[in-house]
């Protein structure tokens, strides 16, 4: 087993964007979040939601669709959008 | 300092809040029964794969023509899942269709097109006519999930179930645990459905991103590993599931876009599907993936969905409703700078999933009977973890059935429910905290652990496959069955992902297991053996059963022309 299976951080991609200023702070998007990523304190008219496992996002968008005043922008990252995998990698190793 | 329990009774535990655990839940409480959903997500309206829209509904509508009548499609069933179908459960999923859509509308769901204030059906997939009702389901999963507010079934919410608790052959409940609270849960239920969705995260993507996939990444066969770890039979594990998606975006779209026209090109420009099917794009998703895969491996690539001839007013209205089926289509073009009316969009073989091979009314997972009970006593299946599975409507049709199941099985329980062995539920909890405990040299992440995974699956479970490969893939996958208690959770949120990466890799045993037992090649690459090129029909007319066995998972085989069921031990 490959020794990159010990726990490593890494920096990762912010899929959704919440912009402070807009945001009411109502907890919609962390209750519908199908990933469990997003977590704000609840009853708390205060503090923004923090996306908590950004590398855990679905890329699905429910988030942005419930969120009242049009808070939240989804943002792909470069391995999405510009995606250089050669498709063959994915169909198999054949050995004998 | 031992943890409290909280316990509930209840007559039904439905596992799994979506399309079919909604629709299971149902008719349970229309019959006065009481019921508990547990459910992941924290709003039964939006939870689930489809929390944010579908576009089409597969249905029977009686309509008038022969081909929108229960006995047309039933005639058409062997052709369309290439003779591995149980005949007896599909048929009463066929010939309930009529009434289900019809009780889903009086829920509020409008499956007609504003634009002409008629159901607008579509032919897609291979199917015997236009079966596919196309419409704007953003709401779907709201009315059906209000439904069973209204009729006052409880949910637990941010809740996930670790272990059915089975005693001589019947359910009897289930432990659960909230994963924002950590409170621990044993429920007692007269009956439990299953209803926690298909296999996903469980192979590799063009992203390289484990959570960008087609299916809910958050459905991770936990009915299914349950199920199995309880004694329940299981069928059509060996068939995969893969589908056509833009390359670096796992998303839905492949029925919007073959239902309304689009072509695949290869890089020559080559509209190719006809050399693989006569019906073209229209063929069935397991033919079109595996059209893609072959051109790609003859070095055709890239491939692309052209859409460029299509006219204005069909172009129009897929980008109006491009958003529908996945919310963040439009913004992964825009951000891409892709116009799909002007320019032909690579796409890629998206991961694969277990799920139903690409193959309506095929299913992988549980095996069920007419009832939709599995073969273990007062324990039902439905949706995309049961062996007749089909999108939203397979869902919502058999979770259907199998509530209907449950409101006539229950009565005849007599109310008994054994205690419940609380040394058992200690233990069950105690194995899962470890992971919490476990010290940072010795700690494995759960995300390399999925990686390993998922390569293993790439490379040697996946669309082609061969006896070394499999054996090699077991063995890796047993070697990690043996580190999993090494799995450290930071957290409880991480606890829940440790369990979701316990059920992918049993899946994925389970699919090596049955891949190797059936030494033939059936539908293209949901099951392409390099060393068994060819489907035999002679033989292979047979499903495989996977069961857990006293050194692992076993399988054996049960003719095709007679149900799952008969291969049932349970006696009711
Ligand atoms: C974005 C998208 C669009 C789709 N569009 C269409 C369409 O237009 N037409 C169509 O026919 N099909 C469509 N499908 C497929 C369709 O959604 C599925 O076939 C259908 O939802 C299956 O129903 P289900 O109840 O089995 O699974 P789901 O509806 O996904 O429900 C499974 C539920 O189980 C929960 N769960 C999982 N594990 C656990 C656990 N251990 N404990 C507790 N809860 C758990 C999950 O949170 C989830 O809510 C689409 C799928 C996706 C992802
Ligand atoms: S849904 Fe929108 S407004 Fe509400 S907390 Fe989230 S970002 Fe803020
Ligand atoms: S896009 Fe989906 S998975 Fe990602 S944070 Fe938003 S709701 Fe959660």
């Amino acid at each position: 087993m490959s020794s990159d299976m010990k726990a490593e951080e890494q920096t990762v991609h912010n899929p959704i964007q919440i912009d402070p200023e807009t945001c009411v702070k109502c907890n919609l998007c962390d209750w519908i979040c199908p990933g469990d990523l997003i977590y704000k304190k609840e009853d708390n008219r205060e503090t923004l939601p923090v996306i908590a496992y950004p590398d855990e996002c679905w890329y699905c968008g429910l988030c942005q669709s419930i969120c009242p005043v049009d808070a939240i922008t989804v943002i792909f990252p470069d391995q999405m959008i510009n995606c250089q995998t050669d498709v063959k990698t994915l169909l198999g190793k054949v050995i004998d | 300092m031992p943890q409290k329990w909280n316990s509930l009774d209840t007559d039904v535990l439905v596992i799994g809040g979506g399309v079919a655990g909604c629709m299971a839940a149902i008719p349970a409480l229309e019959a006065g029964l009481s019921v508990v959903v547990c459910e992941k997500g924290k709003v039964l309206d939006h939870c689930g794969s489809v929390g944010c829209g579908v576009d089409h509904y597969l249905t029977i509508m009686e309509s008038g023509p022969e081909w929108d009548t229960p006995e047309f499609l039933i005639k058409h069933l062997p052709k369309l899942t290439d003779g591995i179908v149980d005949m007896a459960v599909a048929s009463r999923v066929i010939h309930e269709m009529p009434k289900v859509v019809r009780k889903i509308e009086s829920f509020g769901v409008n499956f007609k097109d504003p634009r002409f204030n008629d159901y607008y059906r579509l032919r897609s997939f291979g199917l015997p006519g236009t079966y596919h009702i196309n419409f704007d389901g953003t709401e779907f999963k709201k009315h059906i999930g209000q439904r069973v507010r209204k009729l006052k079934g409880s949910v637990l919410t941010r809740t996930m179930a670790v272990q059915i608790l089975v005693e001589d052959g019947r359910v009897y409940g289930a432990i659960v645990f909230n994963f924002r609270t950590g409170e621990w849960t044993v429920v007692r239920a007269k009956a439990v459905v299953l209803a926690a969705g298909e296999v996903n995260r469980i192979s590799l993507n063009a992203s390289g991103m484990a959570f960008d996939s087609w299916h809910c990444p958050y459905n991770t066969g936990d009915s299914q590993a349950m199920a199995y770890n309880a004694g329940a039979l299981l069928t059509n594990m060996e068939f995969v599931e893969t589908t056509i998606t833009p390359k670096g975006f796992s998303a839905q779209g492949l029925n919007a876009l073959v239902s309304e026209g689009a072509h695949f090109i290869n890089k020559s420009g080559e509209r190719f599907m006809f050399k693989y099917d006569e019906k073209g794009e229209n063929a069935r998703r397991a033919v079109i993936a595996d059209a893609v895969i072959n051109e790609y491996l003859l070095d055709n690539g890239p491939i692309y969905a052209d859409c460029r001839h299509l006219p204005e007013d069909i172009l129009d209205h897929m980008e109006a409703t491009l958003q529908i089926d996945r919310y963040t289509m439009p913004a992964f073009y825009e951000q891409k700078a892709l116009n799909f009316r002007e320019e032909p969009i690579e796409v890629s073989i998206s991961e694969l999933s277990i799920r139903r091979s690409g193959v309506y009314f095929r299913g992988s997972g549980l095996a069920v009977d007419t009832d939709g009970q599995t073969s273990i006593s007062g324990l039902f299946a439905a949706g995309d973890c049961a062996s007749v599975s089909g999108g939203i409507a397979g869902a919502a049709v058999l979770g259907h059935v199998a509530g209907e199941g449950v409101a006539s099985f229950v009565p005849k329980t007599n109310g008994s429910l054994p205690q419940i062995d609380m040394e058992t539920a200690d233990a069950i909890r105690e194995k899962a905290m470890k992971h919490m405990e476990v010290e940072k040299e010795r700690g494995l992440s759960w995300k390399a652990y999925e990686a390993e995974i998922r390569q293993t699956v790439n490379d040697y479970i996946g669309v082609r496959r061969n006896e070394a490969g499999l054996r090699h893939a077991l063995q890796t996958l047993h070697a990690l069955a043996k580190r999993e208690t090494d799995l450290k959770a930071d957290d409880l949120h991480g606890l829940m992902r440790i369990h979701e990466s316990s059920s992918i890799r049993l899946n994925a045993e389970l699919m090596a297991t049955a891949a190797l037992a059936r030494d033939e090649s059936r539908t293209g690459s949901s099951h392409y053996r390099m060393d068994h090129p060819d489907t035999d029909e002679t033989n292979w007319k047979k499903f495989v059963i996977v069961q857990k066995g006293s050194e692992g998972a076993e399988t054996t085989t049960l003719s095709a022309s007679e149900p799952l069921a008969a291969a049932f031990a349970r006696k009711n």
